[in-house]
């Protein structure tokens, strides 16, 4: 079985990054008193159902192995076995363009 | 061992960023852990060993990948009128490379496939709100 993320170490990496924002939302709120209905939803915190984390762990999966499979594949054809940062480099743009 | 716990909110705002500090570093050790096993499985896989500052570049820059894609998703979710992420929310996301979303696609198939048919009956008659689970 291959290995992947832990769909609730994802879970709460995502709450993380969601609570922050609400946070940032609940600041720039108290400042506009017009806005009514609207902002009620955004106070409410975002949740995820599970088969969209373990999609997410999937996507982020892909994200490593596709980053480990284009540097081998570099490494393979310079000759050498070991992975090294000079071959990260080369692959990264491509590999932040496609993700 | 941490500051701030129990009792009262005391200072507020500086204890409450300083333990948002620690647990992100404690998300951010945990997650680096994950990446080395699956980087590591995968070298071994192709034959190849990696360098450990390679590992915690792409550590790295998975996890500021995770936080773009927590605000994406939560984006798509709203944009669409809801509170709840859901599959195609995190679909979505890959929608700018064609192959990556295949994958995911069928990746997201099979876990409906692998589904037990009492739960997808369950989800369609989605009333009663029982948890419990026939055996």
């Amino acid at each position: 079985m291959d290995a992947t993320f832990d769909p609730d170490l994802i879970h709460a990496i995502f709450k993380m990054v969601w609570s922050r924002r609400a946070e940032r939302n609940e600041e720039i709120d108290v400042v506009d008193v017009e806005v009514g209905a609207g902002t009620s939803k955004k106070s409410r915190p975002t949740t995820a159902n599970p088969s969209a984390l373990r999609v997410s762990c999937e996507l982020l999966r892909l994200f490593v192995t596709e980053a480990i499979e284009r540097t081998a594949i570099i490494a393979e054809a310079e000759g050498i076995n070991k992975i090294e940062p000079t071959q990260l480099e080369r692959i990264l743009p491509q590999l932040l363009l496609d993700f | 061992m941490d500051a701030g716990g129990v009792g009262g909110a005391g200072d507020g705002c500086f204890e409450k960023m300083e333990t948002e500090e620690e647990r992100t570093e404690l998300l951010r050790d945990r997650f680096r852990l994950s990446v080395i096993s699956i980087a590591d499985a995968e070298a071994k896989k192709l034959g190849m060993q990696v360098a450990e500052p390679v590992v915690a570049c792409i550590a790295d820059l998975a996890f500021k990948f995770t936080e773009q894609l927590a605000k994406d998703v939560e984006l798509f979710a709203y944009h669409a009128g809801r509170k709840s992420v859901n599959v195609k929310d995190v679909i979505l996301s890959a929608h700018r490379n064609d192959h990556l979303t295949s994958l995911l696609r069928s990746f997201s198939q099979e876990l409906r496939d692998k589904e037990p048919k009492t739960e997808r009956k369950r989800k369609k008659s989605s009333e009663k709100g029982e948890t419990s689970v026939p055996s």
